[in-house]
């Protein structure tokens, strides 16, 4: 037996003996590989290529097996042969059998076989005995099957079935035997053309690597054994798969040295320049000399298109800017091809992927590890050569044992969700039956074919165990254990903690992005620990009301399902307990005010467990739930963990997906299980093949739009890989970019564009160099200019927002179009938002001045900032800082002439630019304090008061107050003119001296009776009473001088005067 | 202790020193007539009631502003001086609350309505109507009608100026208008027709020197012709300026001569600044750092314009003569783009840009 099992290693060990012979073989090879394949079909290719390699690892341990396996692999040299014939006589006819292949059923198993392969239906009858079924497939094809294999090559997905199967059997030996009983009668005929088929498919599948065959093969021919002997034990069985399984473990470590050096030879030979070995100069170049290398070339190179999967079971790590290839284009390209990628090269990276500017820490490493390097052209030559499915080397055949690992998990998987169902149909027509007994009424009659499952897909597949949950399986044991203790806990009060802590909770709080089974969860454990759910979520209005006399109700009572069940159901006493759970809690929004808050509280007295889930637990609305719920932080599963589940439920459905293409859904979706499951439940429907490509596509057809953050979104726009020959973004992708934040996106580009490495003019030297930066930064400019000219159309009075995406172009794309490059260093946040803000408040200080000033100097605002500020700085600032503390009465009456506060004082210094420019004011602090104690010491003439200073006074008056007459002023009586101006107005009002206070401007101490406001009785809430200060002109210089020592008294001493308005005169 | 362009200013008619011309056709509408040789006025009472409404433009520094308080005071005497400040507040129809300052004596009111910004419109439509529906109510005023200034008149947006121009004709019983600004190119058509228009042209260097001349005497300070000849080329025939230029010399230099350096406000030194940096370095770096210098003036309140034009005009000082016409080219496309446009850093980047590209191109033609 064992010998049989290992016989194509003796077929190999024969063939590679001589080493420089297998070189020589291999080099031949490829020409006879590549010539057949044209001509006839490529499995006989396949067949051949697979055996050598195989064997020569076995070579010297087997090599008493030798004879026998020449046997065996002679008759297999026969089948394939005989395939071949057969093939070629069929060939004309390839396409014929595909018709007849559904009409054939020379066997019950073929017929039953493709059957299955067309409709759902069918398959659901044998579901009982699915793998032996199969298996039986294969072997019943017989002589009259080979139509439906050789219709099976022109449905290519079908092999992938195929494939699996045959893996199956090792794993559940026993089955298959005793399900075999039609399978009886095979001749051993009928096995080879199983074998032949299987290439067949293997071959056609692109997908599956030779090895997988090779193995299949090995595993076919245990079972010719197998059926030969008629009766092998089922354990002896196991044995041989244990070996089988074994083996290629043992391969792998002995004759390691060998294999690479074949690899790397096979490598080399294919390509013509070797890339590398002039790599490995290149890199120490970048080792050493790390000047700054030109950035990524925009010339375009025309990507290769390889042979499908033919970078299978390689691992690639990229590292530095490529030449015309974008970091992730790379990666995308390498996947494509099924390769791996991963970040940072280890011993198990079979090449690195060299760029310019290489990470010194990877170079460091791939020198350590001595890897192999290659850049650009080296993998475009490496995709164009490699044969499909990665070829015969030996790390395509451990990648290939991997997979058929994981087929095989998936495939039991597959098989008990299977039982399961079945289980449940069955239980649910006892159940029909049952009460339809009880109520006496007829059996319905049993809907002929099987019922369809018209669930959801995320409801058909969710987990109903503990071990189909996928991810996060801590977790969910914890929160089953947390729920298992509840009533322990609840008897001791929540008083112990326990071993993890949460013994002390009441509720639990699930939180964790959409999608990775947070509710399902939640079902799961309730449903496992028996518990009945009362379930909550947005849909349900959740106010504060609501919550403490809705769940009221719920929160100390049973369910009824304790005490009743529904037709012909048992009374399930477990099902007594209540779980509350209660989804979407950061859905609370604003119709369900004060929810939040009630619901952590009834969290905290609850009487039955209570689980909460949310989305992001960091929300501030969240907090209430802070120290009252047993945190469970539900992460994405990793890709591995989903993709099982995944390639489970594609085999449930009959739907085939080669796995790179789930890899890509399930990365697009970033680990969505409930969107993946729609995605390929979407899939189904269409019924058609995906490749890498397509299911890239469709994942970011489906993606959820994240909204990019500015920072994220300039980067992304300035990337060279967006702008160069190769890039695959359209004008419309880069439109899209700043349609993420219309609001910012611009200004963020306008704040970066002048940091980039710009890769136009990376071509350019010295003089010409500088023109083109300068040519460059100018149109991105001038575009940027464009754009404001397009927002003003947008914003500004004509509200053309129809021209959104212009703007997009102009100040986004356009720009960026120009000076894409590396952006050195971080991402500038707009510093437009700043400036503008702080032009408004210095723009109000000016306004302020000129108001202040207004009674004294002419001129409008630019006047007064451009002319009188700097004068004024000269007269005060300069002043103090020159000539020290003894001038600061002067500069108090400099400003008082002006009518100016200390905070006008102070905005002038801040108002300051370049020479005058805040930083340069240097004041001693004893001239400041000096100055400062001097001002407060006295009261300033006010030229105004502010209405809205005025108006929070005003505001707590009594309403009659209101309908006082529109103006007056606070007049200062010692000024005669002015009180001939206003005494028509005159008047005390002493019961509003109170509302100075308010009144920043007047200083409460020295009142009399104060200066007052009344409101304006029309509709304008006018400003109230202003100290008003009387500028007289008429008189002399001398009088001016005097001016501001009575008008100090001017606020205080200010009797109020009412005047009418502009009656008044 | 004011400053000296205050202090100085002329209060009446015939104090003004130059456009004797104008002075005196005003003082002929208000009434007054004008006696070249001597220097009193004698006033008919019957002119006065044809006062027109007004629109003074000239640049800044000219002297409009004095011209109309002077004339005012020819119209209604000394109490026109006698202003204050009300701050009143406004309800936009979105029910806005807009702060506005009035200047008013109990003559005449001033008010700058582009200080709303946008909302001008509704400041003209009620304040000027609640004005001109009133009537004078003092019998002892000199003339029966009030006088509204409004400032910036230029800066108006159309909805205001159309709100103006119906108001003009309906209530010029009550309501006199005297427009305020720098020229008449932002001024409707029909606002145009409907005012007398005062040209207030900038005084010649002969004629600010004279007025320096005379301040320097009034102070007492020993002045130097030809330094006032400097100051009144450098203040760009604007009198404010000039007045506070000649002050800032005296006060920073006991002793002053013909070479004493006259100081250049705060802004037009750093503006100076950028133009050095545009020209010693063409560089995307330079363009970054001479933006962050632009930011400062903008956000210490120099309007874009005046940024953009001066920075032109120090640029033209520093360029080869070939370039000279493309730079102002360059600064006028530029300039209207800010006019056009809403983010004025935009524009001025893109001249700064444009300015170092043509000039790096113009060596790289030289090499």
């Amino acid at each position: 037996m064992p010998d049989i099992r290992n016989f194509f290693g003796g077929g190999g060990a024969g063939e590679s003996a001589a080493p420089p012979k297998a070189q020589s073989l291999a080099a031949k090879k490829p020409t006879g590989r590549g010539r057949p394949r044209k001509i006839v079909s490529d499995d006989e290719d396949d067949v051949e290529v697979t055996k050598p390699k195989k064997n020569t690892p076995v070579k010297p341990k087997k090599a008493v097996e030798e004879p026998k396996e020449e046997e065996t692999s002679s008759s297999a040299y026969f089948a394939s042969n005989k395939s071949k014939n057969r093939k070629a006589a069929t060939n004309g006819s390839v396409q014929t059998p595909k018709k007849t292949a559904q009409t054939n059923g020379g066997t019950p198993g073929s017929a039953r076989r493709s059957a299955r392969k067309t409709s759902k239906a069918n398959y659901a009858e044998e579901t009982d005995d699915d793998t032996a079924v199969k298996l039986d497939d294969n072997k019943d094809g017989g002589d009259d099957d080979i139509h439906a294999d050789n219709h099976k090559v022109g449905r290519n997905a079908d092999d992938y079935e195929e494939d699996s199967e045959e893996d199956d059997l090792p794993v559940k030996p026993t089955k298959r035997t005793s399900r075999k009983k039609a399978a009886k009668d095979e001749a051993d005929s009928d096995l080879e053309m199983a074998e032949v088929t299987t290439f067949d498919g293997a071959a056609d599948s692109k997908r599956t690597k030779g090895t997988p065959k090779t193995s299949s093969k090995k595993r076919k021919a245990e079972e010719d054994e197998d059926d030969d002997e008629e009766d092998p034990t089922p354990k002896k069985k196991r044995k041989s798969t244990s070996t089988a399984t074994r083996k290629p473990r043992a391969k792998k470590e002995e004759p390691e040295n060998s294999e690479v050096a074949q690899l790397l030879a096979s490598i080399k030979t294919v390509r013509a320049p070797t890339p590398p070995p002039r790599d490995e100069n290149r890199k120490f170049q970048f080792g050493g000399g790390n000047a700054a290398v030109a950035p990524a070339n925009a010339g375009a190179k025309e990507i290769p298109v390889g042979a499908e999967n033919c970078l299978a079971a390689m691992t690639f790590v990229f590292t530095g800017v490529l030449d015309t290839l974008g970091r992730e284009e790379g990666q995308n390209l390498v996947k494509r091809y099924g390769g791996k990628v991963t970040t940072a090269p280890s011993s198990k990276t079979n090449f690195v992927v060299l760029g310019a500017e290489a990470g010194p820490k990877k170079l460091e490493t791939i020198k350590k590890l001595n890897l192999k390097t290659i850049d650009e052209d080296g993998l475009f030559q490496l995709i164009r050569t490699m044969p499909a499915n990665g070829g015969d080397s030996k790390a395509a055949a451990q990648h290939a044992e991997k997979k058929a690992k994981a087929e095989d998990a998936m495939k039991k998987e597959a098989a008990e969700m299977e039982k399961k169902e079945k289980e449940r149909q069955r239980q649910v027509e006892r159940e029909a039956k049952a009460s339809a007994a009880a109520r006496g009424m007829v059996v319905p009659e049993k809907p002929k074919g099987p019922k369809v499952d018209d669930r959801l897909w995320v409801d058909k597949y969710a987990p109903d165990t503990m071990t189909a949950v996928c991810g996060n399986k801590s977790l969910v044991e914890k929160l089953q254990n947390w729920l298992r203790n509840w009533p322990k806990r609840q008897k001791h009060g929540f008083k112990q903690a326990g071993p993890d802590g949460n013994g002390i909770f009441r509720a639990a709080m699930l939180h964790g992005p959409p999608g990775i089974g947070k509710t399902t969860a939640a079902h799961l454990v309730a449903k496992l620990e028996g518990y009945d759910v009362v379930e909550n979520n947005a849909s349900d209005t959740r106010s504060k009301k609501l919550v403490e006399s809705g769940l009221k109700g719920v929160l100390d009572t049973t369910s009824l399902l304790g005490y009743f069940a529904g037709d012909g159901k048992k009374v399930d006493e477990s099902k007594r307990k209540l779980l509350l759970i209660m989804d979407e809690v950061d859905g609370m929004s604003a119709g369900d005010r004060g929810g939040v808050g009630a619901m952590a509280a009834v969290a905290k007295k609850t009487n039955i467990p209570m689980i909460l889930i949310c989305n992001d637990r960091k929300l501030p609305k969240m907090k209430p739930f802070d120290f009252v719920c047993a945190d469970f932080p539900f992460r994405r599963p990793t890709t591995d963990m989903i993709r099982s589940r995944i390639m489970t439920i594609c085999y449930r459905e009959g739907l085939k997906l080669p796995p790179p293409v789930i890899d890509a859904i399930i990365e697009g979706s970033h680990a969505d299980i409930r969107q993946i499951i729609n995605m390929i439940s979407t899939i189904k429907l269409d019924n058609k093949q995906m490749d890498h490509g397509e299911g890239k596509a469709m994942s970011k057809a489906w993606e959820k739009h994240i909204i990019l953050k500015p920072w994220d979104i300039v980067s992304k726009i300035l990337r060279a890989e967006m702008f160069t020959n190769a890039s695959t973004a359209t004008l419309n992708d880069k439109i899209e970019l700043y349609f993420n934040d219309h609001e910012f996106s611009y200004l963020m580009l306008q704040e970066n564009y002048l940091k980039t490495k710009m890769a136009r003019v990376s071509g350019y030297n010295g003089k010409e160099h500088a023109l083109k930066l300068l040519e460059m930064a100018d149109g991105a400019a001038s575009s940027i200019s464009d754009g404001d000219l397009v927002d003003r159309m947008i914003h500004g009075s004509q509200q053309q927002w129809s021209l959104m995406p212009t703007h997009a172009v102009f100040s986004f794309v356009r720009p960026a179009s120009y000076v894409y490059g590396n952006l050195g260093g971080q991402v500038g946040f707009t510093s437009w938002l700043g400036n503008n803000s702080k032009q408004g408040k210095l723009s109000r200080y000016v306004k302020d001045i000129q108001g202040h000033m207004r009674l004294r100097a002419s001129g409008d605002r630019h006047e007064i900032r451009q002319q009188y500020l700097p004068a004024v700085w000269n007269k005060t600032v300069k002043v103090l800082q020159d000539k020290g503390k003894d001038v600061a009465q002067d500069v108090i009456d400099f400003l008082d002439s002006y009518y100016l506060t200390k905070d006008d004082y102070d905005a002038v210094i801040e108002l300051g630019l370049g020479p005058m420019d805040q930083e340069n004011v240097k004041i001693e602090t004893a001239t400041k304090s000096q100055f400062t104690r001097l001002y407060n010491a006295k009261d300033h003439p006010i030229a105004f008061l502010k209405a809205s200073t005025i108006g929070n006074a005003t505001a707590k008056m009594g309403s009659g107050k209101r309908e006082k007459p529109d103006l007056e002023e606070a007049v200062d009586d010692s000024e005669d003119e002015i009180v001939e101006v206003a005494d028509e107005g005159l008047e005390g009002d002493d019961d509003e001296e109170l509302d100075l206070k308010k009144d920043k401007y007047i200083k409460a101490p020295k009142k009399r009776p104060a200066a007052k406001t009344k409101a304006d009785g029309g509709a304008k809430g006018k400003g109230k009473g202003k100290a008003k200060k009387v500028k007289d002109e008429g008189d002399s210089e001398g009088e001016e001088d005097e001016e501001p020592g009575p008008k100090k008294r001017g606020p205080a001493g200010a009797t109020r005067g009412r005047g009418r308005g502009r009656g008044k005169g | 202790m004011s400053l000296l362009v205050d202090k100085l200013r002329p209060r009446s008619l015939e104090a003004l020193t130059y456009h004797a011309e104008l002075s005196e056709r005003l003082a002929s509408l208000v009434g007054w007539f004008y006696h070249q040789y001597g220097c009193a006025l004698t006033q008919s009472q019957a002119a006065s009631a044809d006062f027109p409404h007004m629109l003074f433009y000239g640049p800044s520094g000219a002297g409009k502003k004095t011209r109309i308080l002077a004339t005012l005071r020819a119209l209604y005497g000394p109490g026109v001086e006698k202003i204050k400040i009300d701050a009143r507040v406004f309800q936009t129809s979105s029910n806005r609350k807009l702060e506005f300052n009035i200047v008013s004596s109990v003559y005449h009111l001033e008010i700058t309505p582009s200080d709303v910004g946008t909302y001008d419109r509704v400041v003209i439509q009620e304040l000027l109507k609640e004005i001109a529906q009133t009537q004078q109510v003092d019998l002892n005023a000199k003339q029966r009608f009030k006088v509204v200034v409004i400032n910036e008149a230029d800066g108006l947006s159309r909805d205001a100026q159309a709100a103006l121009r119906r108001t003009m004709e309906k209530y010029s019983n009550n309501v006199r208008l005297i427009l305020l600004a720098n020229s008449t190119a932002g001024i409707i058509a029909p606002i145009r027709s409907r005012t007398l228009l005062v040209r207030v042209a900038a005084p010649t260097h002969a004629e600010i020197c004279e007025v320096l001349e005379s301040a320097g005497k009034k102070e007492s300070w020993k002045t130097v012709p030809a330094l006032n000849q400097k100051i009144a080329k450098e203040s760009g025939r604007n009198l404010r300026r000039a007045l506070l230029m000649f002050e800032a010399v005296y006060a920073q230099n006991p002793t002053v001569s013909e070479k004493t350096p006259i100081p250049p406000p705060d802004w037009e030194v750093l503006i100076a600044q950028i133009a050095d940096d545009c020209v010693r370095e063409r560089s995307p770096q330079m363009i970054l750092q001479v933006r962050a210098k632009l930011y400062d003036l903008l956000t210490h309140c120099i309007p874009a314009t005046t940024v953009i034009k001066v920075l032109a005009l120090e640029l033209v000082k520093r360029v080869e003569p070939e370039l000279k016409a493309d730079v102002v080219k360059w600064a006028a496309f530029y300039e209207h783009r800010i006019k056009q446009g809403s983010k004025v850093i935009f524009h001025l980047e893109a001249f700064v840009a444009k300015f170092m590209r043509i000039y790096e191109m113009f060596f790289a033609g030289m090499m």
